[in-house]
């Protein structure tokens, strides 16, 4: 059985946002809520590395474990998604969650938060595939039509790999295993004359 | 539970992995799975046809572009309008409304990446912040106008205009947005109007590139390409931020870091994002390019690294360059560029160890009063290390807008006619042949025969145009009109000098999708026209990526609202002007539109320099339906209809279409031959001062002339025996051009064809066969020399390293020494350089207006180093004013970093809709105003300019930056 | 964390550990600002690893810089917290104390008016304290219900009316317990106002607390002035912890206002485990008030007690209520 992840690769990451764009634009994400969103470590430093971030679809995924009114689920291929008619709006999930991924339409208002957002792995909802109802609240449903994630798929660099992880982490492993005798550090070796 | 109810998981399972694999194997290092391409774009295609659309003349409403699913949705393959990368937008329409778009895994050149403002393109559909129908000021206030007055009124002032101040009194600003049809026909408008002030963006961008390089060895161009990088061994980047410039370039260039262990190194004064993925991150100062390279060079020499035979065969003057070089100690470098002594050579021996390398440069190192210098300074170090000409080597010239590259070939330029002929009488000649107009009809259009052949003014300076007095302008009189088609006015320096010559003109005249900053930057109440122009997602036609390759950009949606393509608004004011039937002689026009392949199979018919020739809209149509057969590293096709073709016909293309030229990839390599691509250096000077120029012991792989030799004429091949090989026709054809001196007729004139299919037949480089010159003896420093910035806080440099005399060129005076003179170092300490963000674009009217773009970067900032920062009292996040020393003031947010070092600060350019402090919103037309507004750089930014093109300095001035104060 | 979660992080750092691991030493070189190896991979990819799993922002252009965190370790503890410890001991708590209570009835019975019922009737709290009493009380029972809803209605009540009537219920109760926050803080404010100073120490208490409040012992009772002990008690507890529970509610009612993340966390945490401990109080207060004794609840239904209950439970009042009745008016 196929487990969907992601894995960004940070050695190749450029903080270019055109995950971002690309979810924004496939799901018509509104202002304000981002689904995906780049971070830069150490920015303007030795040692910069940027990371995509999103939901990752948590095994044991914590929203799902604090929903009070548990409306979200996990499908077959490990996908957490959930059901807009159902959740409140009262932001368990997003303090649960390690990577920042639930969003909400308005944060300051008393009361209501509205319906929560978060990535869906392009798979949309609980709604009928394809269905109006979908599009408009969960957005495209890529999976069904055999797509993979948007965002992973336009990547500028492929740094962010989406698909069943078995086949991500042989990617990564290949591109590890290309630079582990030299990559950045060719350089250097050149440099000291230790190049093997 | 709420699992949700679906087709057995196992099969879209099996689909989406096959994707990622398919997505990823080219560039993860396995190999491409090619029947999973094709079935892959087997789907893609197919589809309802485009549902008519409404009667002209009726505003199309703003289709709610909103989410619809229609799986039967057509897909059309359009071109980023973004940059120069050219990635394959694939777009999926639906009863004439954009509602998605696909990864284009398809095309070589991206592979289906996309960086922030490739994946936000589908926005173009939504359209809300557009001009959305001709506008007028009137009062102070936008007031909507049909088409026909704003044809009528525009065309009846420039009219008057021409009636007395003379036809270069209208300044035609194109746009390297334009697709190659558009710019040619707008460098063609332009001619019949009788002017040659008509440029484009590449002034400010990259004409010190074209310039110093085609003067090197032939071409001003990127020499390989972005998918050549993956057989690179070492790669030197400097003045260029890829990761946010040419993002998706990135994809090719961690490629090569990956498995070819290719050392990057990333010379830039920034430690940019590209940087961040350096093996070696060399940090200079500002403005001393041609230092560090010298520098570098020294080690190469000293150690004997240099490529002596590939020297000797194909490259003249590196004696005369070794001597400048000896100059530049370790010592030396260090004090001029900061560059620590070690590094230098650290970076010398990782050059000379890891070949061949290419080298990389944009903005950083052309946008410079010396950027001749420094961009010829590139290329010898190349030529050095022997690298030019070789797949994995050459200068991989990133160029800046989508079209840009094309938009200089086709000549939308003051100094040449289409395709670099130049502006004296035999190109005038030659173009009026392939027109079919009578060189003396258009001579009359003229105010006088040395206007037709003196280069216009630069667009950098069209409002010292403007402003200047009259006599100190070489033309009848000074600018009256200014028509900004396709360019934002932020995008130049002096914006003070600026918005007083847009006070000062006549008329000023937007033809744009967006108003831009130029309709709200001046004071006027009157006299300004917006008129809205299709985007080229809206219209068909060919552009030129960075790596010369042409492709077929089709149109996505009819042009939203009352918008009209450029071309057809060329059409509309020549029939306004009454020259239409001359401008469109050979050209259909359907109601008032052009046929734009009609005039790419002009194109075809006159661009023979550069040999955009064989390109015709058939095969660059059946490229883009074919991409899936071209290989991903050397882009050549392998089976299918474009068997041996290499992607877009990357030009020189020589001959015609039916000589199946399959386009060079890269330029300059002797190993192929010359009908398969290969080339040698171009015999621009077959000699100088009576020493030969022309290449010893080289030439391509199979020539049968193997030896140097000056550019193909008929008369030369005759000599080799060859006129059997000539067809009647095409003798016919060159013995009408001949006349008598029928032998005299050269490769670059022959509209047949002939010359250059016979030759290429026959292995020779129709452009002869020369060495590169290291030394340029035409340009104002034959070697590259240092001269400091006309803006330098390092006044004790000034004296040995002066910048140039003043002096007189492009209809206007130049001043250098004026300036630099006067000492602002003690007011003005901080250097300031600019550059880019990669969510905008240019002046970024187009991308500040696209909310998923505009949310990324809310807010103009300037980067500041931690120190300085501190020493001004500046806090992180709040507003601070840097004043320029003209006297220009920016308020922007401060944003402190160590990503700049001390003394140096940065500002992006994409910013506009404020000035000094002001925020302009409210003059916008209503609803058209972009979502982001802010100070534009240009503001604070000098005077400057290039001494052979007259580029802008937008990258070395002095600032001061002072905490904020109402 | 759970495993599964720590393995969805991996994969997602795994470039640093990879980075780190590969890179060869790279010597410092770096002459003044000049950084000049790009990666220099020994020194900062570790701390970088470890900057994200602390929490550390990174930058990230046009957003708040919280939005910089990559990964908020603080979520698992928080959700550890909730959904183990707080759950699982405010259910036990929950139960238990209701099972005392029900013992206690078993056992003690209903306190009875000893002398039975004097007929006789003598206003307790008048209408503004009354309206004060019912501001808290009613507010706190929709806050209450609305609030254990959340916490427990997922595992009690949605598995018997399903997941849609629940989740409107949920969403109703939410509304409810947002807006009656409010009237339970004026609630609050006004029974304050009212009884803080009849709720201060006095010389009787010693001897209510010796006495056990007269809960114990039938027939004992222990003086007391308006409120006996065991009333102040209950008194300083819901205006403190009412108080805190309040401010914890407001400050998670307006996200990122008062707290930021981590802070809500917390936040979370003390309202409803403060909360829990509230009930706990007042299911007792409740008792009390209602079947618990008997004559009690007219006091703040409609004001006015039995001579006879305020004699055997608050004498020292009585006297003084009695004693200014009796005084000819100044
Ligand atoms: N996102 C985005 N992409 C674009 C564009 C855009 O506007 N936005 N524009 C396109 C266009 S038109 C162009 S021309 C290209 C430009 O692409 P680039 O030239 O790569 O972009 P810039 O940021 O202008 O400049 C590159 C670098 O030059 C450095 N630099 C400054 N001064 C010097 C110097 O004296 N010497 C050296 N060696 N470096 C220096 C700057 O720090 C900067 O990092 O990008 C194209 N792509
Ligand atoms: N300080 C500073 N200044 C710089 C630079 C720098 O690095 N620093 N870089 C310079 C460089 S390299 C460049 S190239 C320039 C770029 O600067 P500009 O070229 O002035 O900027 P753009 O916004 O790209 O301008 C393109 C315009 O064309 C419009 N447009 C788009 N498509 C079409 C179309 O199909 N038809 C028509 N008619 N219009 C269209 C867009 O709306 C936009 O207004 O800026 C230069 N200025
Ligand atoms: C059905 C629910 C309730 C009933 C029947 C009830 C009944 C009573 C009665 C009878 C008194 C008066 C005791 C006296 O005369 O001394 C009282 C007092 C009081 N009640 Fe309640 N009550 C209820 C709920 C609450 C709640 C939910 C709160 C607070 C959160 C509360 C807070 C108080 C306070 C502060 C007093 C005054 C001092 C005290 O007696 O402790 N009550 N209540
Ligand atoms: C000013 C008063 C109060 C305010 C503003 C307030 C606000 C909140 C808020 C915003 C939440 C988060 C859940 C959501 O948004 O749906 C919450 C949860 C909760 N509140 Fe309150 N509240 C207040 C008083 C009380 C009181 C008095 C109680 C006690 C009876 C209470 C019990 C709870 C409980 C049990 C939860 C659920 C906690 C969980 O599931 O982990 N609240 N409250
Ligand atoms: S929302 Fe957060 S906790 Fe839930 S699956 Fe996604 S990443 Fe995991
Ligand atoms: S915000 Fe919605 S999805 Fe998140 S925990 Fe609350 S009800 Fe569930
Ligand atoms: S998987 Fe889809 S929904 Fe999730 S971030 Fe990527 S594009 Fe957006
Ligand atoms: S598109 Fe790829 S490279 Fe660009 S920011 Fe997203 S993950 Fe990084
Ligand atoms: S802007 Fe350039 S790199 Fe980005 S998608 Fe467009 S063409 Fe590609
Ligand atoms: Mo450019």
């Amino acid at each position: 059985m196929a487990r969907m992840k992601f894995l960004c690769d940070a050695e190749r990451c450029i903080h270019c946002s055109g995950c971002v764009t690309a979810c924004k634009n496939e799901h018509e994400v509104p202002w304000g809520i981002n689904r995906r969103r780049v971070v830069t470590l150490n920015d303007g430093k030795p040692g910069q590395r940027s990371l995509s971030v999103a939901c990752m679809h948590c095994s044991d995924a914590p929203c799902m474990a604090v929903c009070p009114v548990d409306c979200f689920y996990q499908t077959n291929d490990g996908i957490v998604l959930h059901n807009k008619d159902l959740c409140i709006g009262c932001g368990y999930c997003f303090y649960a969650c390690p990577f920042g991924a639930p969003q909400y339409p308005s944060t300051g208002n008393f009361g209501g938060r509205g319906k929560m957002d978060k990535c869906t792995f392009c798979s949309g909802g609980p709604e009928e595939d394809h269905s109006k109802a979908e599009l408009e609240k969960y957005g495209r449903n890529r999976i069904a039509e055999g797509k993979l994630p948007l965002c992973a798929e336009m990547c500028a660099t492929k740094a962010l790999l989406a698909g069943d992880g078995d086949m991500v982490s042989t990617i990564y492993r290949e591109r590890v295993m290309a630079r582990g005798f030299g990559s950045g550090a060719a350089g250097w070796s050149h440099a000291y004359g230790k190049k093997g | 539970m709420l699992i949700k109810k679906r087709a057995p998981l196992t099969s879209h399972n099996q689909a989406a992995n096959s994707r990622l694999s398919d997505a990823l194997s080219t560039v993860a290092g396995s190999t491409v799975d090619r029947r999973t391409f094709l079935k892959r774009s087997g789907l893609a295609a197919g589809g309802a046809a485009l549902a008519g659309g409404l009667a002209a003349g009726t505003v199309r409403k703003t289709e709610a572009a909103a989410l619809v699913s229609d799986p039967k949705a057509e897909v059309k393959k359009a071109i980023c309008t973004h940059c120069s990368v050219g990635c394959t937008v694939n777009a999926e329409v639906s009863n004439g409304v954009w509602i998605g778009q696909e990864p284009a895994f398809d095309s070589p050149l991206n592979l289906g990446s996309h960086c922030a403002k490739g994946a936000a393109v589908r926005e173009h559909a939504h359209g809300d912040r557009r001009l959305k129908y001709p506008m007028k000021l009137e009062g102070g206030k936008y007031k909507r106008i049909s088409w026909e007055q704003a044809i009528t009124e525009v065309g009846d002032r420039l009219l008057k205009i021409r009636e007395t101040s003379g036809p270069d009194s209208v300044y035609w600003l194109g746009s390297a947005k334009f697709s190659n049809e558009q710019s040619y026909l707008m460098r063609k408008f332009a001619a019949l109007w009788g002017t040659n002030n008509v440029d484009h963006q590449a002034r400010i961008c990259h004409s010190t590139t074209v310039a110093g390089v085609a003067q090197t060895w032939g071409y001003g161009a990127m020499t390989n390409s972005y998918n050549d990088i993956h057989n690179s061994k070492a790669m030197f980047f400097i003045g260029s931020n890829a990761a946010e410039a040419h993002p998706v370039a990135m994809l090719h260039i961690l490629k090569a870091k990956e498995q070819n262990k290719a050392p990057l190194i990333v010379c830039d004064p920034r430690f940019t994002r590209t940087a961040a993925h350096a093996d070696e991150y060399v940090r200079l100062r500002p403005g001393t390019d041609v230092p560090l390279i010298w520098g570098i060079l020294y080690h190469i020499f000293e150690n004997g690294w240099e490529d002596k035979e590939y020297i000797r065969k194909r490259v003249w003057g590196m004696d005369q360059v070794r001597a400048e070089v000896a100059k530049w100690t370790p010592e030396e470098t260090e004090r001029v560029t900061g560059v620590p002594g070690a590094q230098v050579k650290r970076v010398a021996e990782l050059l000379a160890k890891n070949r061949p390398g290419t080298v990389v440069w944009c903005m950083g190192g052309t946008q410079h009063t010396v950027g001749n210098n420094n961009v010829r300074a590139y290329c010898i170090l190349q030529l050095a290390l022997g690298n030019t000409g070789v797949a994995g080597g050459g200068t991989n010239i990133f160029r800046g807008h989508d079209n840009v590259q094309g938009a200089t070939d086709m000549g939308l330029d003051v100094t040449t006619l289409p395709a670099y002929y130049g502006l004296a009488a035999p190109a005038w000649k030659h173009w009026a042949r392939v027109w079919g107009l009578d060189y003396e009809w258009i001579k009359a259009r003229f105010k006088t025969p040395e206007l037709m052949e003196a280069p216009g003014i630069p667009v950098s300076r069209w409002y010292d145009g403007v402003n200047e007095a009259k006599e100190n302008v070489a033309q009848p009189d000074t600018i009256k009109a200014m028509i900004y088609w396709g360019h934002a006015p932020n995008s130049q320096t002096r914006q003070p000098e600026l918005k007083k010559a847009m006070e000062k003109l006549d008329t000023l005249v937007v033809i744009d999708p967006y108003p831009t900053v130029s309709a709200v930057l001046h004071d006027r109440t009157d006299g300004v026209y917006l008129l809205p122009a299709a985007t080229q997602f809206e219209v068909d036609g060919s552009r030129t990526a960075s790596n010369r390759s042409i492709q077929w950009s089709e149109r996505v949606i009819k042009p939203m609202f009352e918008c009209k393509a450029d071309h057809e608004i060329m059409y509309l004011f020549a029939r306004k002007f009454g020259y239409d039937a001359e401008l469109f002689k050979n050209i259909k026009v359907n109601g008032s539109e052009p046929l734009v392949e009609d005039i790419l199979r002009e194109i075809n018919k006159g661009a023979w320099t550069i040999a955009y020739t064989g390109q015709s809209p058939e095969r660059l149509k059946a490229h883009m339906a074919n991409q899936q057969t071209f290989d991903k590293t050397t882009l050549r096709a392998v089976g299918g209809p474009c068997d041996g073709d290499y992607y877009g016909l990357p030009w020189p293309c020589w001959g015609n279409a039916d000589a199946k030229h399959p386009g060079t990839p890269n330029l300059y390599d002797t190993s192929k031959p010359v009908k398969e691509g290969g080339l040698n250096f171009r015999a621009l000077f077959p000699e100088y001062k009576g020493e030969s120029l022309l290449a010893v012991d080289s030439w391509p792989e199979g020539s049968e002339l193997p030896a140097g030799h000056p550019g193909v004429t008929f008369g030369m091949l005759k000599k080799l025996g060859f006129e059997a090989d000539f067809t009647p026709d095409e003798l016919a054809v060159i013995q009408k051009i001949g006349g008598e001196k029928v032998d005299d007729v050269a490769w670059t004139v022959d509209m047949s064809g002939g010359i250059q299919r016979v030759a290429v037949k026959h292995g020779i480089a129709p452009f002869g066969n020369g060495k590169a010159r290291a030394v340029v003896w035409n340009f104002p420093d034959p070697v590259p020399i240092h001269r400091e910035p006309l803006y330098t806080p390092r006044r004790d440099l000034v004296e040995k390293y002066p910048t140039y005399a003043d002096k007189k060129m492009m209809r206007l005076p130049f001043l250098y020494k004026t300036v630099q003179d006067k000492d602002v170092s003690k007011e003005f300490p901080i250097i300031l350089t600019s550059g880019r963000l990669v969510e905008y674009e240019g002046g970024g009217d187009e991308t500040r207006s696209n909310p998923w773009l505009a949310e990324l970067q809310p807010d103009m900032f300037v980067e500041v180093n931690v120190f300085d920062a501190n020493n001004a009292g500046l806090r992180h996040g709040e507003y601070c004013w840097v004043h320029g020393p003209e006297g220009g003031k920016v308020k922007v947010k401060a944003k402190i970093t160590e990503r700049v070092g001390r003394g140096v600060a940065f500002m992006p350019f994409h910013f506009g809709g404020w000035f000094q402090g002001k925020d302009l919103r409210s003059k916008y037309p209503e609803g058209a105003s972009p979502i982001v507004l802010g100070e534009s750089t240009n503001t604070a930014q000098t005077y400057g300019y290039d001494a052979v093109t007259a580029m802008q300095e937008t990258k070395v001035t002095l600032c001061r930056i002072e905490k904020f104060t109402a | 964390m759970r495993w599964t979660t720590f393995l969805a992080l991996l994969m997602m750092v795994a470039g640093f550990w990879a980075g780190y691991g590969l890179e060869p030493a790279l010597a410092a070189s770096s002459d003044g600002d000049v950084p000049t190896a790009a990666q220099s991979g020994q020194v900062t990819l570790p701390d970088t690893w470890r900057a994200i799993r602390q929490g550390e922002p990174g930058f990230i252009a046009g957003q708040p810089q919280d939005r910089g965190v990559l990964i908020q370790s603080e979520g698992e503890t928080w959700r550890a917290a909730r959904n183990g410890k707080l759950t699982w001991y405010a259910g036990l708590a929950l139960v238990g104390v209701s099972l005392a209570i029900g013992a206690f009835y078993l056992i003690r019975g209903k306190i009875m008016i000893e002398g039975g019922p004097s007929g006789r009737m003598i206003l307790r709290f008048n209408r503004i304290e009354r309206i004060g009493h019912w501001l808290t009380a009613g507010s706190f029972l929709v806050l209450g219900v609305t609030g254990l809803n959340i916490m427990f209605g997922r595992w009690l009540l949605e598995p018997i009316i399903g997941k849609t009537l629940f989740s409107w219920l949920t969403w109703a109760g939410k509304w409810l317990h947002n807006l009656s926050g409010f009237v339970f803080i004026a609630g609050l404010v006004v029974i304050f106002a009212l009884w803080a100073k009849d709720n201060l120490w006095d010389r009787y208490d010693w001897g209510w607390i010796m006495h056990g409040g007269g809960l114990l012992k039938m027939g004992d009772h222990p003086p007391a002035a308006k409120f006996n002990f065991g009333q102040k008690t209950q008194f300083w507890m819901v205006i403190v912890v009412g108080s805190l529970v309040a401010s914890t509610g407001v400050s998670l009612l307006f996200p990122f206002t008062f707290a930021q993340l981590h802070g809500m966390q917390v936040m979370q945490l003390i309202h409803a485990g403060l909360a829990v401990v509230m009930v706990l109080f007042i299911l007792g207060h409740i008792y009390i008030g209602t079947v618990g004794m008997e004559g009690a609840s007219t006091a703040v239904t409609t004001g006015y007690v039995d001579l006879e209950w305020a004699r055997e439970h608050h004498s020292v009042w009585v006297e003084e209520v009695e004693g200014k009745q009796t005084k000819p008016a100044e």
